[in-house]
């Protein structure tokens, strides 16, 4: 399906997350060290580590940085102030508070790395066997689950905390059963997603024992979500032994900072600053645990915060359009001149990805758009649209489409260019589809809200626009969800969703690559009809010259970010000036067997 | 009410959603000041008398009345029974009841309802049961006279006719357990079901045609809580018109608000009682000395400073102020004297100190109370290990198994001195090992067979007796306070936290 | 889909039973002295003996539960044994308190934490970042500490609400409003945060589906496309978490219940789960279970209806 000049999954380059990464086209390794790098540029998760790491490190060396016994106590002390080496006072026993703190928080942060550890210990495997294997112990371990997430918590822990004594490690181990659950869904969820997946399949294959399997390639990619609930569930351990020891339900003789929390709600009236410092320990803790896992998400999703952009960045960009008297005569449906994209990146730098592309389609021409994935087409395609994804922007340029200037326009403009004269073929049909919504609603909303149409008129419509994209049956198809059709069945209803306003120019990405191969003959004869039947201009954004040769008047080649050839189809196919063309057009050649050779006479069609 | 008035003055200024609300609730429908509302800590198990308990009282007084009534002062005044006479020999107890009292049925009270009422308590297994244990048979003599006779004297009978022995209910409602949600009773309350949530609300109506003087309200209800904070914050708000506050903070925060009318009274002693005086766990302190030296370890005057922010009174002695065995001397008989605790310790043959082990309750043994005592113990040599318990089974360790060698409590300073000897020293409940002596043996029984008042000089003897043998190791009186919402007149009850029902009355 | 909840409620009394029996072994394990413990120190042994036998808990375990099983299948909860009060019954009481509490958070959590969070993962920059920080803050106060300021300026100081107590709805609906007020208020604190965070990394995600794109690219305003599309699509985790939410309120609420002095199911079960009271005790455990499974269905409902995909057949 995929030829050797797109060595991506098809679905990378569309989706818009990783498009801010994508001009730099990472590969495996270098993608990591890209994370630890955006994690580590992260304000937020570098505050919170920081944060973190100091909680950890007073904590783990308390001796270190108080000489007094936790315990000691002199009541003669009691709520003695601040001096003489004792940094923060004392509590209403008598002791060291500072003292308190750091021991304490030995106990509170044990308790809740042993609350994380036993819900890990408990629920990782068996999520992992359960999604791995399925089958029947996949069901009772689900039944398990639930039994387990239907419990009664508060009833749980105070149940066994008569029974196997007062302390915070045996509740953290209670509440470490007790969250597990969380662990296994998430574990066996993702690894009962990629189970199928080509390439777990391509390890069996190859003969890797299960357990190899599941280590080399399942745990990485459950990696990232358990380190983010494991955090979380920290942070609610620390929450709930406050909250416990408030109850009364507390953690014996071990210092804590719930406990110490408590103590000072004991003595509230007598000495309100009791609440500060485990307060703040406590807070500060369990805000960088959640900050923490917050970024972590964020950068392992590829989404940086989008520094200084905003909402602007999904605008076609606040730059004024640039216009160059040196541009020549413009087209008067599109014309495209001196277009660069930048991107701004996760630690606040820029990269431009287009620079500086001219390009011109005139009223019922087909022009199209080819290059390499990762050449800058498809950004280029989607300036025209004014829909770059999160981050990018239209640094440079002009965009004149149907004689108004895209460059700096509000939102709002843009709109009303979009869908009546400029209208968006996908490429991949299934994820251009709004799952929780009918096809019928897909093609009403359009018309409803663009062309005015009542609810009967704009279902004529629809109904009229499925028959012609050549849906066998228009009521059914309009009645179905997404995931009930083909993808063949999809792209002709995108196909019908783009030319439902009547446009003037559609902008074409890639409209059949997703699709089997004789599909893609008929989506292709569909496409050369409608062009042809309303005379609409089109941009095909494409990396297989086949589908050029089929349907293009003119083609411009794209390497880089720049064009680097245009001329008719002809021009293009038969003799190509640039070796970077004839290379495309090599590669279509020997790769592609089952097509035909080009003949010219398809062309002249 | 009180409540409701108060928390619409606020609202005014809060917008449309809230003007609302302050519309409604002014439908609540209560009148001026003839509802009280009382906020407890306590719960009664049920409303059954023979499950009755003395700290739950007010929650049986509104509906049932008892046999003799006891003033705030601790005196006894006629209740259901107008008088009472002992003969000779101090065992028998003749009452004189009143003859217009008749139950909601009109079944009539008379001797032999009290009889049967007396002989329900005694053998009903409730939790205060024991305290009926001398009483061998009630004779009914006729209507209005009832004859108790007792195996041997009792002092403290009258005190237990007017506790919770002495509660009267319908003997037409003994079959079955309808009393226990449903009582039937001559008290001056109905138990009002349909407002009444049994483990949250308690919702008394008055009674009509109540045989006696009406109490000052139309309408009681006690509130429980689990937490005293809910309390001090329903009596800021005059949703709680009047509470008991045992916790010092709570305390602290209720006589900063000026609208909280405060009243201390010192009603418990904290310390701890040794069980164990003959050596059966912790052989040291079978020795006097030891006993003695614990008592000269511990700094009292610290504890009352920093434990109860100088609320109370260090004591030495058991029995409470209003007793005839109080001795002011006793407060103070052992300073806090380590020195001299070590000499103790070394002339009783342990200069190394021992090791001690004692329950901790974790309501009653706070964090501080749990270290100093541990570290004024470790300054002596004595090692001092707290065993955590858990509610649900600390009663179980300590009485039933009797793990432990002594145990710190609350314990409460009546007024009656009887009480306490049959409690805490007679061989029983506080003291299970049974320990005594040849000086307590004499006294108590001299104190036992002594015409009401006549044994004061024998009693005082006892409890010098006592502080000298180091039979308790007591820290100091506690005040508690009582708080009302400013529109309640609380007297407080002589040796009771929780004021008699009686004792609630409309400020002026 | 009636077969599917018919199946899902045939599973769930399955549970029901399995939990009932292990709620049971469990609370029987610590082996209170319930004699002693109601009778107090005072007692004689015999006397607390006479009690325990009167609870018949001289008896075996596996024949109490089955004894409190069959009664509890003929409707009969028992009564407590420290407070006499009849099982059903105090349930009955208790439940509309914190069933009003779940009720008034879920639905102020929800609107808030939805606003916020669709806020936020639409508009990022700036906007995120605060949402971000105040829903963090949110999260890091300890509970009971914002649960008595709110007590302390809005009921004692400003006097605006009541401070503790519940009014029955049927009794004052206006009463009913204000007392459960500020206990809503307390308990939603926390539980924005969470499900706010939830929401916009989900909005976030489906903003950065190829669908939206499309969709804009219909010219269709990207306030419609944020409202009908993205909000259905982002809802499902957002709704997970909100139902687990409501779940843990049944146990979870006990601070705010206890600050509040509200008689509800929370406060219940750490009292008599301390004591071992056990016939209440499975009283909440049956109610607590019974409000999970049909939560979850709820949710799964809910899930089904706005993701089509997710549907059962």
């Amino acid at each position: 399906m995929s030829t050797s000049v797109t060595p991506s999954t098809p679905s990378t380059p569309s989706t818009p997350g990783t498009a801010v990464t994508s001009p730099t086209a990472p590969t495996g390794p270098k993608r990591r060290s890209g994370t630890a790098r955006r994690f580590l540029t992260s304000p937020q998760a570098l505050g919170a580590s920081l944060v973190l790491a100091a909680v950890v490190v007073l904590v783990v060396f308390a001796p270190l940085f108080t000489a007094h016994d936790p315990n000691a106590a002199d009541l003669k002390d009691a709520f003695g102030a601040p001096g003489g080496g004792h940094l923060l006072g004392f509590d209403s026993s008598g002791r060291d508070v500072w003292s308190r703190l750091l021991h304490g928080g030995r106990n509170t942060l044990g308790g809740a790395l042993l609350a994380v550890a036993v819900a890990l210990a408990v629920g990782v495997p068996t999520g992992l066997a359960a999604g791995y294997y399925g089958g029947w112990f996949d069901s009772v371990s689900n039944w398990w689950v639930n039994l387990v997430m239907a419990l009664p918590a508060m009833v749980v822990l105070l149940a066994t905390r008569a029974v196997l004594g007062t302390t915070v490690w045996v509740l953290m181990v209670v509440l470490g059963v007790l969250v597990a659950p969380g662990f296994y869904r998430l574990v066996r969820g993702t690894v009962a997603a990629m189970r199928g997946e080509l390439y777990v399949d391509a390890a069996r294959v190859f003969g890797l024992r299960d357990s190899r399997i599941i280590v080399r390639h399942v745990l990485v990619v459950v990696r990232a979500p358990v380190i983010i609930q494991g955090a979380l569930v920290a942070g609610m351990a620390i929450g709930l032994q406050a909250g416990l020891e408030f109850l009364g339900i507390g953690s014996g003789d071990l210092p804590t900072w719930g406990a110490m929390l408590n103590e000072a709600f004991t003595n509230i009236q007598r000495a309100p600053v009791f609440m500060l410092w485990p307060g703040l320990a406590l807070g500060l803790t369990s805000a960088a645990l959640v900050l923490l896992a917050a970024s972590l998400r964020d950068v392992l999703e590829d989404r940086g915060t989008a520094p200084a952009t905003g909402r602007g960045a999904r605008r076609l960009g606040a730059d004024a359009p640039t216009t160059l008297d040196s541009a020549g005569e413009r087209a008067d449906l599109l014309s495209v001149r001196d277009l660069a994209v930048t991107y701004t990146l996760a630690d606040g730098s820029s990269r431009e990805v287009v620079h500086g592309v001219d390009l011109d389609v005139r009223r019922g021409e087909v022009l199209g758009l080819v290059g390499e994935s990762g050449s800058g087409k498809t950004q280029t395609a989607f300036s025209v649209l004014g829909l770059l994804p999160e981050g990018g922007r239209v640094s440079r340029g002009s965009i004149l489409l149907d004689g108004t200037e895209v460059v700096g326009s509000a939102e709002k403009e843009m709109r009303n260019l979009r869908g009546d004269t400029v209208a968006y073929v996908p490429q991949e049909p299934m994820s251009n589809l709004d799952p929780a919504f009918t096809i019928g609603d897909h093609l009403t909303e359009p018309l409803r809200v663009k062309l005015g149409l009542s609810r009967t008129q704009a279902r004529a419509r629809a109904l009229d626009l499925l028959r012609q994209v050549e849906i066998p049956d228009p009521e059914r198809t309009f009645r179905s969800h997404p995931h009930q059709i083909s993808g063949g069945m999809a792209q002709r209803v995108l196909i019908a969703g783009a030319i439902s306003c009547d446009p003037d120019l559609l902008v074409a990405d890639e409209p059949t690559t997703a699709l089997d191969v004789t599909v893609q003959a008929e989506v292709l004869g569909l496409l050369r009809r409608l062009q042809a039947e309303r005379g609409m201009g089109v941009l095909l954004v494409t990396h297989n010259l086949g589908v050029v040769a089929d349907l293009c008047d003119r083609v411009a080649v794209m390497r880089q970010g720049r064009i680097v050839e245009v001329g008719t189809t002809e021009q293009i196919l038969r003799d190509p000036q640039e070796d970077y063309t004839r290379g495309l057009l090599d590669a279509v050649l020997d790769d592609t067997p089952a097509r035909e050779p080009w003949q010219p006479r398809e062309a002249a069609q | 009410m009180q409540t409701k008035t108060r928390v619409n003055a606020g609202v005014a200024a809060t917008g449309a959603l809230v003007l609302m609300l302050a519309g409604c609730s002014t439908g609540g429908g209560d009148t001026g000041s003839s509802s009280l509302t009382i906020g407890s800590m306590t719960v009664p198990q049920s409303l059954d008398p023979a499950e009755a308990m003395g700290s739950a009282l007010p929650y049986f007084q509104a509906v049932y009345d008892t046999l003799v009534k006891r003033e705030p002062d601790g005196g006894y005044t006629p209740m259901l029974a107008t008088e009472w006479t002992y003969d000779e020999s101090l065992t028998e107890l003749t009452l004189t009841l009143r003859d217009d009292v008749t139950f909601d049925d009109g079944t009539p009270f008379d001797a032999e309802a009290v009889k049967a009422n007396l002989e329900r308590f005694r053998d009903g297994g409730g939790g205060q049961a024991q305290t009926l244990a001398l009483l061998e048979e009630v004779e009914a003599v006729d209507g209005t006279t009832a004859v108790l006779h007792l195996a041997q004297p009792n002092p403290a009978m009258l005190y237990y006719l007017s506790d919770a022995a002495g509660l009267m209910a319908n003997p037409a409602a003994f079959d079955g357990d309808s009393l226990t949600t449903d009582p039937d009773g001559t008290g001056p309350y109905e138990l009002d079901k349909g407002r009444t949530a049994v483990g949250t609300t308690w919702a008394y109506t008055r009674a009509e045609d109540y045989w006696g003087e009406d109490l000052p309200y139309e309408e009681i209800a006690i509130n429980l809580f689990d937490n005293e904070n809910a309390i001090v914050n329903g009596v800021r708000t005059g949703q709680i018109n009047a509470a008991l506050l045992q916790d010092v903070d709570q305390q602290a925060v209720a006589e900063t608000d000026p609208d909280v009318a405060t009243q201390p009274q010192a009603i418990d002693y904290q310390g701890i009682i040794l069980f164990d005086r003959d050596g059966h766990i912790t052989p040291e302190l079978a020795e006097p000395g030891v006993r003695q030296a614990i008592n000269h370890a511990i700094d009292r005057e610290t504890m009352l400073e920093q434990l109860r922010d100088g609320q109370g009174e260090v004591t030495n002695q058991i029995f409470g102020t209003e007793s005839d065995a109080y001795d002011p001397e006793l407060d103070t008989y052992y300073d806090h004297d380590p020195e001299r605790a070590r000499e103790l310790l070394a002339d009783a043959g342990y200069p190394d100190g021992f090791e001690l082990t004692l329950p901790r309750m974790s309501q009653i043994v706070t964090d501080p109370m749990a270290t100093s005592l541990q570290s004024d113990l470790a300054e002596i040599g004595i090692d001092l290990t707290w065993d955590n318990l858990d509610q649900g089974s600390a009663l179980n360790s300590i009485f039933t198994e009797q793990a432990y060698p002594g145990m710190v409590m609350n314990n409460a300073q009546l007024a009656e001195d009887w009480v306490t000897v049959t409690e805490l020293v007679l061989p029983g409940t506080f003291n299970f090992f049974g320990a005594t002596d040849d000086t307590i043996e004499d006294l108590v029984e001299t104190i036992r067979s002594a015409p009401e008042g006549e044994a004061a000089d024998e009693v005082r003897a006892l409890n010098r007796h006592l502080v000298e043998q180091g039979w308790f190791v007591p820290f100091y009186r506690m005040t508690y306070l009582h708080v009302s919402d400013g529109t309640v007149d609380v007297e407080p009850q002589s040796g009771m936290a929780v004021p008699s029902l009686y004792n609630y009355a409309p400020a002026e | 889909m009636t077969s599917f909840i018919l199946r899902r409620l045939g599973s769930g009394l399955l549970l029901l039973v399995v939990i009932s029996a292990l709620a049971y072994l469990l609370l029987s394990l610590p082996g209170t002295d319930v004699g002693r413990h109601v009778l107090g120190p005072a007692a004689p042994q015999d006397a607390v003996d006479a009690h325990n036998a009167g609870l018949g808990l001289d008896r075996p375990v596996a024949v109490r539960y089955l004894d409190w099983l069959t009664s509890a299948l003929q409707g009969d909860l028992g009564r407590s044994w420290f407070t006499s009060e009849d099982v059903s019954l105090a349930l009955a009481n208790r439940l509309p308190v914190t069933f009003s509490l779940m009720i008034g958070v879920t639905l102020v959590t929800a609107v808030v934490s939805f606003g916020l969070g669709v806020w936020a993962g639409v508009r990022r920059g700036a906007v995120d970042r605060a949402v971000q920080l105040v829903s963090v803050f949110g999260y890091a106060l300890p509970g009971f500490l914002v649960t008595l300021i709110i007590v302390l300026v809005f009921a004692v100081r400003l006097g605006w609400f009541p401070a503790i107590g519940y009014t029955p709805f049927s009794r004052s609906p206006g009463g009913w409003l204000a007392t459960v007020t500020l206990p809503v208020l307390s308990l939603s604190v926390a539980g924005i945060a969470g499900v706010a965070q939830q929401v916009r990394s989900s909005v976030i995600d489906v903003m950065g589906r190829d669908y939206v794109r499309t969709l804009r690219a219909r010219g269709l305003p990207t306030s419609r496309v944020v409202f009908r599309h993205v909000l259905r699509n982002a809802a499902t985790p957002g709704l997970t978490v909100l139902g687990m939410q409501f779940v843990g309120l049944l146990g979870g609420a006990v601070i705010v219940e206890q600050i509040f002095g509200l008689p509800g199911i929370g406060a219940m079960t750490v009292q008599y789960t301390t004591r071992g009271d056990i016939p209440v005790i499975m009283g909440v455990v049956m109610v607590s279970v019974i409000g999970v499974i049909l939560i979850n269905l709820l949710v799964d409902v809910l899930v089904g209806w706005l993701n089509p995909k997710a549907r059962v057949a």
